[in-house]
């Protein structure tokens, strides 16, 4: 490959690839401070309960317990991830799922600990509940939050249960609809899904001798916690460390608050540390998934196959709290297709479930799913290729996204040129077999970043960010630096994340470390050599624009062998004006730039079994500038293995009565393994991103939307049966293709006139 | 993760010695697979853990034409996934510990402990009813034989009784032109409890027709059954596409499936149906040719593979 990089676009291996493979990277669980309790928590067993009687006393005196602390031991105060603050961390009077922590124990071990947990005397009076969020809408229903309405945040009245709408419009939706050559329809589902990362969550919390509290965490938002943990214990941020460990997956898991505050608490009482390790039953049970999610959409399309009016009616379960909540689902409705008229409302609905979680670009995978599905629907019913109506209705430069942004320059039409050759699209296969396409749709992670350079005395650069590393994203931040500075890769350090050393900065997730925090090391990595350049400017007596920065050196552009490396510089510094070299950058926000990524899926069905396997993947995207191809690559292969699990064999099952997870383990939550798996080819698509680290998009959420539409079109293809739910397992197949394959009861009417919008 | 006490004897009269003492108060364990994961979930709770690990003798993997196959208390599902003589004479039973768990499990998991832990699901147990498994049961009097039909009496549970322990499982010698399969069906391709199993063995006479047959089915009853009345269909028959198709119906109807997280009942009848149909096609075929290669055995034994 040629490229005009010194440094980006090579393969290189991670920074921190010995730690990792020795496994010498310590993780929170790896933390082992002097005197260190072990925590254990209790679950509610109950959907929706008042707690009448907690009685902690035997658990206390029980042998090696140190504390126990129950909801009432935490300030009242109710937080929330979002504006809505509609959860105490951990109920003082009502249990609203089954799995929610309702006391903790600290003790001398864990076996102490465990056995202290089952002394502990629970009496519940239990509640009405109301488990499925369709029925939850309704008036009818049981009340999962009743005083939802004096909830700080709170914004609006509009349907029971309802703790959210986002609602997006544009145009005459009616006249659109009423004006279109064809109308298609349908109700899709997906199911619950588990982030599935590795290590379970795990802290330590450590109260120093001056008080203050220290939480070595596995997270992937430290700034965040440190922020919900103030509020919920009711000290100063000032008086809160967080040492983001090394992070085994999180997926958007853990992004926010999940138990930390138990063993602060529990720290705080004892003065000794705490260490929470959850088990994966815990992880599955208390920790938020993602939750099922029905969709209504609804397209007005003309004979030629353009699409005029869009309406979606999306029902986001949220379970018990708002959690991450339906968030970036709404604007995806419409996919990546210029659509002139559309209605996009999405209903954040309780329920007595555990709540809702994030998981790499919540939602957006749900919306794919419906939106893809229904374009090859709509395919069908104009007699139209799929590709070809793909094609004819994708959003172009100059058009204007659901949000009002203008998108710009993109890859979108080569990402589809792509998979149409990788495919041999359009291609006669042998009977049961099939091909599916989708196309996806995202933007650049925005938000906080801050970088920080520091020149050492041999010339190399220290680089410090708030930023956890995810998925390589540390190498990424140091191929960016050395690029900027022109220095080899080696010659950055990257430090690890601490709140009380590195500055502020958002958290590790929607696909936005390497565009936004990649921008603030980029911009830090030019102030470093700014700072650099005049300082040379000043020893050799030269104006600045006198001087190049190259190899590690400052040069005299008229002559080059004249000049100062970065040593001489670092040295210099300590007795310069300016004194020794810090480059900073921050910023709060970045431009739009979407994202496009297009797959295609070839399977063969099992007709007698209705199992589907899954041949080939392809997905081509348009990355921009690939900084590290090598990670691009993994982060394209590990988004869409997630896809294929979420098409064809996760499904986090709720019991329909109590709304406890029926599979909380990965023996009954199968996520695919590799014999599940087929070649994964890829294929990377550059168009700069006109803002961006040296051109680099976003690249690590779209991977995962594809494969549920994808695979199921190529079931169509391959036995001309649509299947509308998720996973398509081998059951719901077979079902279909003996001819039961039952529509998904959407009471559509009712939300219409619930916000008075005339149903036609 | 409740603490008990860990015992490890070193003679079977030891082992038998510490059950007779403790009583139900403890469990015996080989592999620990099946232990260790209800232990944790607090689904068994034992104060005394006996671990036969240690115990000699029971570890022999043996075949001679007059006894058939021998598999000792302490021989892994992997040991016989491996072994030539599994693979060329008990071809359903290879494919049985082919497609149980993946190779760590399989590693430490014995055949013996997959019989006594009595899941309905359990990967190798069709095929040992198909080969009509024979157990060796010892216990302070002596030991006893009992057929495997009469083994399983209901999920998770035996006629192995307490005090007692199974230290071998005996397998006839097939008769001469006889095939066999295992055929799992899961949405997973390993690391997955079946949602439905079939094995099949058959031979043929020098006419051509079914000399004789087994079919078992596993995770559609309380226990891994036998399918008798499909059987008794084939007998005598020239095994044709119709025999076969009937046969497999009489077998799923003879099924008792459940709904649960895995699988709908009605779904698990029409798997089972169609696991019998593919295994017995499968078994009259290789019953007169060559031994299939071990890698296509692989192949067809995990149903996501077809």
């Amino acid at each position: 490959m040629t490229t005009q990089f010194k440094v980006l676009e090579r393969n290189y291996p991670r920074v921190d690839a010995y730690e990792k493979v020795t496994g010498r990277a310590t993780y929170a669980s790896d933390v082992y401070l002097p005197g260190m309790l072990a925590c254990k928590l209790l679950p509610s067993t109950r959907s929706h309960a008042r707690i009448v009687r907690l009685d902690t006393s035997k658990a206390a005196s029980h042998p090696g317990v140190r504390c126990v602390v129950t909801g009432t031991d935490f300030p009242d105060f109710r937080f929330g991830s979002g504006a809505l603050r509609d959860r105490y961390v951990m109920p003082r009077e009502v249990v609203n799922f089954v799995g929610e922590p309702i006391a903790a124990v600290a003790a001398d071990d864990e076996a102490a600990a465990q056995e202290a947990i089952e002394l502990i005397e629970v009496e519940y009076e239990d509640l009405p509940a109301v488990v499925n969020p369709l029925s939850a809408i309704g008036s009818g229903a049981a009340t999962v939050h009743p005083e939802l309405e004096n909830y700080e945040g709170y914004g609006f009245t509009l349907g029971h249960n309802v703790s959210t709408l986002l609602d997006a419009d544009r145009g005459d939706v009616d006249q659109a609809f009423r004006d279109a050559d064809v109308v298609v329809e349908d109700v899709y589902r997906s199911q619950g899904i588990n982030q599935g990362f590795l290590e379970p969550m795990a802290c330590v919390a450590d109260v120093e001798p001056n008080g203050r509290l220290v939480i070595y965490a596995s997270t992937q938002g430290p700034y965040q916690i440190r922020a919900a943990l103030a509020s919920v214990l009711e000290i100063p941020v000032s008086r809160i460390r967080v040492v983001a460990m090394e992070l085994g997956g999180g997926f958007g898991a853990k992004l926010r608050l999940a138990f930390e505050a138990f063993p602060a608490l529990l720290a705080m009482k004892t003065g000794r540390p705490v260490k929470l390790v959850n088990t994966r039953e815990e992880v599955f049970t208390m920790n938020g998934p993602r939750l099922p999610v029905t969709n209504y959409i609804r397209s007005g399309v003309m004979q030629d196959g353009t699409i005029v009016a869009r309406e979606a009616y999306t029902i986001f379960d949220v379970g018990a709290y708002l959690g991450a909540g339906p968030n970036s689902g709404i604007g995806h409705g419409i996919g990546a297709y210029r659509v002139p008229n559309f209605r996009l409302r999405s209903y954040g609905v309780y329920t007595n479930k555990i709540y809702v979680g994030s998981y790499r670009a919540s939602g957006v995978a749900d919306m794919t799913f419906a939106v893809e599905s229904h374009m090859d629907r709509i395919a069908h019913e104009l007699g139209i290729d799929p590709y070809d109506l793909r094609v004819k209705n994708a959003l172009r430069e100059g058009d204007v996204s659901v949000s009002g942004a203008v998108v710009p320059t993109n890859g979108l039409m080569n990402t589809l040129e792509a998979i149409r050759e990788k495919i041999d699209w359009p291609r006669d296969l042998e009977d049961g077999h099939g091909v599916g396409l989708a196309l996806c749709e995202w933007r650049s992670g925005s938000g906080p970043s801050t970088a920080a350079i520091s020149v050492n005395d041999d010339g190399t650069v220290s680089l410090l960010t708030g930023s956890v590393d995810i998925s390589g994203s540390d190498t990424s931040l140091a191929a960016i630096a050395a690029e900027a500075l022109g220095i080899p890769m080696e010659n950055v350090v990257v430090s690890k994340r601490d709140t009380d050393q590195a500055p502020y900065t958002g958290q590790s997730g929607g696909s936005r470390i390497v565009y936004s925090q990649g921008t603030a090391v980029q911009r830090a990595a030019e102030n470093t050599v700014e700072k650099l350049t005049a300082l040379a400017a000043e020893r050799l007596g030269l104006p600045e624009d006198a001087l190049g920065c190259e190899d590690g050196r400052i040069y005299v552009m008229d002559n080059e062998p004249q000049g100062l490396t970065f040593a001489q510089l670092a040295a210099a510094s300590i007795t310069s004006r300016g004194g020794p070299i810090i480059g900073t950058a921050s910023l709060s926000s970045m431009p739009y730039t979407p994202v496009f990524a297009a797959q295609a899926a070839e399977v063969k069905v099992d007709r007698a079994t209705g199992q589907v396997k899954v041949l080939r993947y392809i997905q081509a995207q348009d990355v921009g500038t690939a900084i590290n191809p090598m990670a691009v690559e993994g982060q394209l292969d590990g988004g869409v293995v997630q896809g294929i699990g979420r098409a064809l064999t996760e499904d986090q099952q709720f019991d329909p009565e109590t709304g406890a997870v029926r599979n909380p383990s990965f023996a009954s939550y199968l996520m695919p393994l590799a014999i599940d798996l087929p070649e994964l080819e890829n294929v990377l698509i550059n168009v700069p991103a006109p803002d961006g680290p040296f051109g680099a998009r976003a690249v690590a959420e779209p991977p995962g939307f594809g494969p549920p539409a994808a695979i199921a079109n190529a079931v169509y293809d391959a036995v001309g049966v649509r299947i509308k739910e998720l996973p398509l397992s081998g059951e719901r197949v077979l079902a279909a293709l003996n001819g039961q394959n039952a529509e998904i009861d959407f009471d559509v009417d009712a939300l219409r006139r619930a916000e008075g919008v005339a149903a036609d | 993760m409740a603490r008990f006490d860990y015992l490890e004897p070193h003679s079977l009269d030891e082992a038998l010695g510490m059950l007779e003492k403790h009583g139900a108060r403890a469990r015996l364990v080989a592999g620990s697979t099946d232990f260790l994961v209800r232990w944790r979930t607090g689904v068994w709770r034992p104060e005394i853990v006996v671990c036969m690990q240690h115990v000699p003798g029971l570890d022999g993997l043996q075949f001679n034409d007059d006894d058939g196959l021998s598999i000792g208390a302490m021989v892994t599902v992997q040991d016989i996934e491996q072994n030539d003589i599994v693979r060329t004479r008990y071809p359903a039973l290879a494919a049985g510990a082919t497609a149980f768990a993946g190779v760590q499990v399989r590693n430490l998991a014995t055949a013996v402990g997959n019989v006594c832990n009595a899941s309905p699901a359990g990967d190798t147990l069709p095929a040992l009813l198909a080969y009509d498994a024979q157990c060796r049961i010892v216990n302070s009097n002596g030991e006893r034989w009992a057929p495997l039909t009469e083994v399983f009496v209901g999920p998770g549970q035996t006629a192995v009784g307490a005090g007692e322990i199974m230290t071998e499982l005996r397998l006839p010698t097939p008769p001469p032109n006889s095939g066999g399969l295992y055929i799992k069906h899961s949405p997973r391709g390993a690391m997955d409890i079946s949602a439905v199993g079939a094995a099949s063995v058959m031979s043929l006479a020098s006419d051509g027709t079914c000399a004789s047959v087994r079919i078992a089915l596993g995770a559609v009853a309380p226990t891994p059954i036998r399918a008798f009345g499909a059987e008794g269909r084939l007998i005598g028959q020239v095994p044709t596409d119709e025999n076969i198709a009937e046969s497999a119906r009489l077998a799923a109807q003879s099924s008792r499936p459940i709904a649960d997280v895995r699988s709908g009942a009605e779904y698990r009848r029409e798997i089972a149906q169609v696991l019998t149909e593919r295994t017995l096609r499968h078994a009259a075929l290789t019953a007169l040719g060559d031994v299939p290669d071990f890698d296509d055995v692989r192949r067809l034994a995990v149903q996501t593979a077809w």
